[in-house]
């Protein structure tokens, strides 16, 4: 067994939450393989490498894709539109504050918290 | 050379049922214990299939409760969940097991109940449900399953200008399927304007784009191919593919190409050692309108973007060049989650077998089955043949 700690320095969902609560938005690339997320991970969803760096992504992105959710589940008050943002080389699910399509630029603008875990907020720019 | 064989096959109607799962459990191995001419002892293994069982009606380890209950204490039993795909991977193992030898004659099934009879109205089981996507980074936004596949197929209506009547076209078509399958939810046809007309779920999703909350088991007995020969009517299991993408949806590289489709048919094609052309007809998991026309071009039926316009133009209807849900699918058929991969076997084989009545297809020989997972990202592929 290793001395330290193999997890100390990954950037795990606690850590990436508490700054996600903050305000700050990160993401993970992977040193192996370049690859990107927004949705950390114990190793590169591409190339299986555990040596991951956290970044921060960019606060300005493409809507990817959307939809408005007109039945919600138990804890949500409906209707609203959730998208996935494209953010440099990361997409990243959030929910967006207005109205968009595909293709519309849009802006880091808050942080929901639902049932004790955060979500990004996305608005129009 | 087969892989394994189907010796019976049943099902429960598909809607609402007051019965527990192991009472609805046992209707269906029973009709297909005695399609199959089976008693109880002679299964030396189950594989059975419950998602949510847990949550819905606080109901787990189930294996051992419906072994004994169906009259097989003792066997090695085991519980398989994979969101909706979750009765397919049963059967994959049960195929395994024969294949290997390890087993000749076992039991894959699955049984859920997802109606209010569980005692949860549609914003809990809308939660239930969502709870087969990522639990840290999809649920908080308030995402849901009709939002998953809306996603998808929001973008894949960008790329390629598929449009809310051509998803419409594909809710008419299964709901015709629909009546002339007496086990279906839903026994009534609709049309393209009652779709559009209906309430919004997740866009473009109206309520008719989506499958129903349903009640309901299947099963299926599955031999070894030299077992086989002491059952009247096998039918032949030539490949089964399952895949996996990754998750979250964001992470994966192409939305509406389900990926795990497309890598679960390859496996499955190359091993019955045939192609997307080579197949008569396909059951496929359209949990909503988008899942169908997505699948339909996973597994090669048509070009990427062409699954659309494809259902639009008939021509996956029943009298078109590749039926898709003659069952009525997901969609009119019903959707208990975690019966619904066996089920889809269920009509394979009543197809290939020459006995599906009103909604017969003309002699096929060899048919598919696409039975997917969470945000597509199980996906189980299986190919079937009629015994020459």
């Amino acid at each position: 067994m290793s001395d330290t700690d193999p997890s100390a320095d990954r950037l795990d969902y606690v850590a990436w939450a508490d700054r996600l609560r903050d305000g700050e938005l990160l993401g993970q690339e992977c040193a192996e393989c370049g690859h990107t997320t927004a949705a950390p991970k114990a190793a590169c969803v591409r190339c299986g490498s555990r040596t991951l760096a956290a970044v921060t992504l960019p606060t300005d992105g493409i809507v990817h894709s959307e939809t408005t959710i007109g039945v919600p589940p138990e804890g949500f008050d409906g209707e609203y539109q959730v998208a996935v943002v494209r953010l440099g080389d990361a997409k990243v699910l959030g929910r967006i504050d207005g109205a968009v399509d595909i293709g519309d630029r849009v802006s880091f603008a808050d942080v929901l918290v639902a049932d004790d875990h955060p979500a990004p907020v996305f608005e129009p720019v | 050379m087969a892989r394994a064989t189907i010796v019976g096959a049943g099902m429960t109607n598909f809607g609402v049922h007051e019965r527990p799962l192991p009472d609805l459990f046992a209707d269906a191995a029973f009709d297909a214990f005695d399609d199959a001419g089976v008693a109880s002892p002679e299964i030396e293994a189950l594989y059975v299939g419950n998602a949510m069982g847990g949550m819905t009606e606080n109901d787990t380890h189930l294996a051992p409760t419906l072994a004994s209950h169906i009259g097989c204490p003792g066997v090695p039993a085991q519980r398989f969940e994979d969101a909706c795909a979750t009765s397919a991977t049963a059967f994959k193992h049960a195929v395994e097991a024969v294949e290997s030898g390890r087993h000749d004659v076992v039991l894959a099934g699955g049984v859920e109940r997802c109606t209010p009879e569980t005692g949860l109205d549609t914003a809990a089981m809308t939660r239930v449900f969502v709870s087969a996507a990522h639990r840290q980074y999809e649920q908080p936004a308030g995402l849901t399953f009709p939002g998953v596949f809306a996603l998808l197929t929001k973008r894949h209506m960008h790329e390629y200008g598929t449009t809310e009547e051509h998803l419409a076209e594909v809710a008419v078509k299964n709901h015709f399927n629909g009546t002339l399958n007496p086990r279906a939810h839903f026994g009534r046809e609709t049309s393209v304007e009652k779709v559009l007309d209906s309430p919004i779920v997740a866009d473009p999703f109206h309520l008719m784009d989506c499958c129903p909350f349903s009640d309901g088991a299947s099963g299926i007995v599955v031999a070894s191919e030299a077992a086989a020969e002491s059952f009247d009517h096998p039918v032949d299991v030539a490949g089964v593919g399952h895949a996996t993408d990754v998750v979250p949806l964001a992470d994966k590289t192409d939305l509406p190409a389900t990926q795990a489709a497309r890598d679960a048919a390859s496996q499955a094609y190359g091993q019955a050692n045939t192609t997307a052309d080579a197949i008569d007809f396909a059951e496929i998991h359209d949990c909503f309108t988008g899942a169908e026309v997505m699948a339909t071009e996973a597994l090669g039926l048509f070009e990427d973007g062409a699954g659309g316009p494809a259902a639009a133009a008939g021509r996956t209807a029943l009298d078109g060049e590749v039926p898709v849900n003659p069952s009525g699918g997901l969609k009119a058929k019903g959707h208990p989650i975690g019966a619904t991969g066996t089920a889809q076997l269920v009509e394979l084989t009543e197809q290939l077998r020459g006995e599906a009545g009103e909604r017969q297809l003309d002699d096929p020989e060899r048919a598919v089955a696409h039975n997917l997972g969470g945000d597509a990202a199980t996906t189980v592929v299986t190919v079937m043949e009629a015994r020459q």
